[in-house]
């Protein structure tokens, strides 16, 4: 049946009269010698089947046509006087009123039927097509397949063809298509609205919008100007498509993360492993040093010394094997801050029990107002701040130097300074100093590898805060750690 | 001393620094049991009345703190545990699931002496008679009389002071996480208030340190909690 259907409406509306014609002649053709057996209002309704016939098949203006010939027809075969247009019975113009009425609204309603009908018809056909499409696209995997399946599919339902150009990707497919013009599918991706080129003949630009964003163009070029009806149609698979290329990007998206992931799971579990075998041996070598003086108690004095040699420069290695650990650590972003409301004090106290022996003889001077207010920072990592800048400064002040500690808020910072007696950082002063592995003098015999301020930087970079160095008017030098004040917690009165 | 020798368990993987461990704690008159393993060292600790584990806590067979677990379950013996630096965390769920105190790697060996004797020493003082007066440096902290004098001058304590004060000095040379003792001093809902320890800490210090940014006795464990000394 729709084979039968689809050559009818191949026909052109004037081969669809003419066949219209050939009806209603047929009919009276074949009814002619049965005039005298029938009855001339059973021939009257022959004629109306025709129409209803005509109607159904060929649409409403053959209908039209085979109500007006139907009249004629039995007018000029059925109706005395035979062959002519003459009446001999003025009761038989009421009969071709009637009729060609009757004709008439019969046909007009068929057609009419049938035009609605086949256009449900249609509709539902777009609608499983659109469906089809899109369960199709929901199990593409990769751009190439969304393209595979989108041009089969535009040549199919609108006998055109298509192009796909994706804002991310820049490249185009669009070689498919003559005339594409990347210009106007930027515009329309800019725009965000459909456009149609007229310069290239039926090329429809249409905007891929999805839920975040629109990720590219479709562009579609028919044979034919779509009717508006199509254009709602091409809009639905424009909006499938672009659903298909942003859940592409996101799987893309959840693809890199997964792999950045696994990248730093391994570098951490690295930097670990490599912690772990680099402090081992320094753990033996500085308990092995030290358990030489439990065996043997009385050592000579030059055995003592080297002994006491020995402990230091493991002690030296371990700090710096800590250094370098901490400093990879936060090169490869593994470190995460472990903010606490904290006290300066605190922190201060802390560092110098750590660093310890490592100031020597020097004059320790600290001057921390009472009224400091609490800090947000990490402590672990700020004391190493600290026990770096102090261990600097013990290192290049003389041995009688005094070291001096101190702070105060200078607005929305509080400004921590550590400063010394020694000869001072080199002029000019530049931001090299940060830098891993630069020191202050290259020359120097002091030991050290320059790690100790690129590690500090980087620590108070994450903390939002300040490095500064500076040489004091009077010598020395001066490094200044500036920290945001933020807002602390309110401490609950104690209720006595 | 001589006739009860304090019984050491070191479970500790290296055997270098077992060696070495095994030297210091034999100075300080102990007599030492070692194992490599954590399954092998949980055996060991069951087979005999244990004073002291020195525990690392990364084992090739399983986590330290899976021994503490399992060991604070039936024995209430000090856990000394060996660390890297890097891994504060892994230290705090240590303390908090039960061990007395951690050295960090590279540690030297007086430090462990150091810690192993004031162990050992508060274990003594366990089992003999608390006295409700208690004194260091200066200050004098009567217990009973709830009272405080520094030099022979009283010092005033706010009653959460007064607590922090008691909590520290019932547990001498002795860690305290900061969970810990906001849980105790302030109440469960507190433990993630760590600004109030700060700033009731830094209270204690300006009322009974001499110099509150250097101080003596209310120490500072970084990243973990504090440590009261009593001594120099």
């Amino acid at each position: 049946m729709p084979r039968v259907k689809s050559t009818v409406e191949r026909l052109s509306p004037g081969q669809k009269m003419v066949l219209s014609a050939l009806a209603c002649v047929l009919v009276a053709i074949v009814a002619a010698p049965l005039r005298e057996v029938l009855d001339l209002a059973n021939m009257v309704m022959l004629f109306l089947l025709t129409v209803l016939v005509v109607a159904v098949s060929l649409g409403r203006n053959p209908a039209i046509l085979a109500s007006v010939l139907g009249v004629l027809l039995f007018d000029v075969f059925f109706v005395p006087p035979h062959f002519s247009l003459a009446v001999s019975n003025l009761q038989y113009l009421i009969t071709f009123a009637v009729m060609l009425a009757t004709a008439l609204i019969t046909g007009h309603l068929t057609a009419t039927l049938k035009e609605q009908a086949a256009e449900a018809e249609r509709r539902e056909r777009r609608t499983h097509a659109l469906y089809e499409i899109a369960s199709k696209l929901a199990g593409a995997l990769n751009e190439a397949q969304v393209r595979e399946i989108v041009a089969p599919f535009v040549t199919a339902e609108l006998s055109g063809r298509c192009a796909l150009w994706l804002a991310e990707r820049n490249h185009s497919g669009a070689g498919a298509v003559e005339g594409f013009s990347p210009v106007l599918a930027g515009q329309v991706m800019a725009s965000g609205l459909r456009r149609v080129d007229h310069a290239a003949r039926h090329a429809l630009y249409l905007p891929l919008k999805a839920p975040m964003r629109v990720r590219g163009v479709l562009l579609v070029q028919t044979p034919d100007r779509l009717p508006e009806a199509d254009l709602a149609f091409v809009e639905a698979l424009a909006s499938l498509v672009a659903i298909a290329v942003e859940r592409l990007h996101y799987v893309e998206v959840a693809q890199r993360s997964e792999v950045d992931m696994a990248t730093e799971r391994l570098r951490s579990s690295i930097l670990s492993a490599l912690s772990h075998d680099l402090r081992t041996p320094l753990t033996v070598l500085i308990g092995l040093a030290d358990s030489i003086s439990l065996a043997a108690p009385e050592l000579p004095a030059i055995a003592q010394e080297k002994l006491d040699e020995l402990r230091e420069q493991t002690r030296r290695l371990a700090g710096l094997v800590g250094n370098l650990l901490e400093m990879a650590r936060l090169n490869a972003g593994s470190v995460t801050l472990r903010q606490e409301w904290q006290s300066l004090e605190e922190v201060v106290g802390s560092s110098l029990k750590l660093v310890g022996d490592a100031l020597g003889r020097h004059r320790l001077r600290v001057e921390l107002p009472r009224d400091l207010p609490l800090l947000r920072f990490d402590a672990v990592l700020i004391e190493r701040v600290l026990c770096n800048l102090l261990e600097n400064a013990a290192k290049y002040s003389p041995a009688d130097g005094e070291i001096r500690v101190s702070a105060q808020v200078a607005g929305d910072f509080v400004e921590l300074s550590v400063s010394d007696q020694g000869p001072g950082f080199p002029e000019p002063l530049s931001g090299d100093l940060f830098d891993m592995f630069v020191r202050g003098n290259g020359e120097s015999t002091t030991p050290g590898a320059g790690l100790g301020l690129a590690i500090c930087r980087a620590i108070v970079d994450a903390h939002g805060g300040r490095l500064r160095v500076a040489n004091r008017p009077d010598g020395g030098a001066s490094v200044q750690v500036s920290l945001p004040r933020g807002e602390p917690p309110l401490i609950e009165p104690e209720v006595a | 001393m001589s006739e009860e020798r304090p019984q050491v368990l070191v479970v500790e993987d290296e055997v270098n620094i077992r060696q070495f461990v095994r030297l210091a704690l034999e100075a300080e008159g102990c007599a030492v049991i070692e194992a490599g393993r954590l399954a092998d060292g949980l055996r060991r600790a069951g087979e005999g009345p244990v004073d002291l584990v020195v525990l690392d806590l990364g084992l090739p067979d399983g986590d330290g703190i899976e021994f503490i677990r399992s060991y604070r379950g039936w024995s209430e013996g000090a856990v000394l545990i060996l660390s890297a630096r890097v891994e504060e965390r892994q230290k705090i769920d240590a303390l908090d699931a039960g061990a007395d105190d951690y050295l960090t790697k590279p540690f030297g060996v007086g430090e462990l002496r150091a810690r192993v004797r004031a162990l050992l020493r508060r274990r003594q003082r366990n089992a003999g008679e608390a006295s409700p007066v208690f004194c260091f440096g200066e200050i004098r902290v009567d217990l009973a009389r709830r009272l405080v004098t520094r030099g022979g001058a009283e010092v005033h304590l706010t009653p959460i002071e007064f607590r922090l004060l008691t909590m520290m000095i019932a547990h001498p040379g002795q860690v305290l996480t900061q969970r810990k003792l906001l849980a105790e001093i302030w109440g469960p809902s507190y433990v993630e208030s760590s600004h109030y320890l700060r700033v009731y800490v830094g209270h204690l210090r300006q009322k009974l340190e001499d110099d509150p940014a250097q101080p003596r006795h209310f120490l500072t464990e970084t990243g973990i909690g504090y440590r009261f000394q009593p001594g120099p």
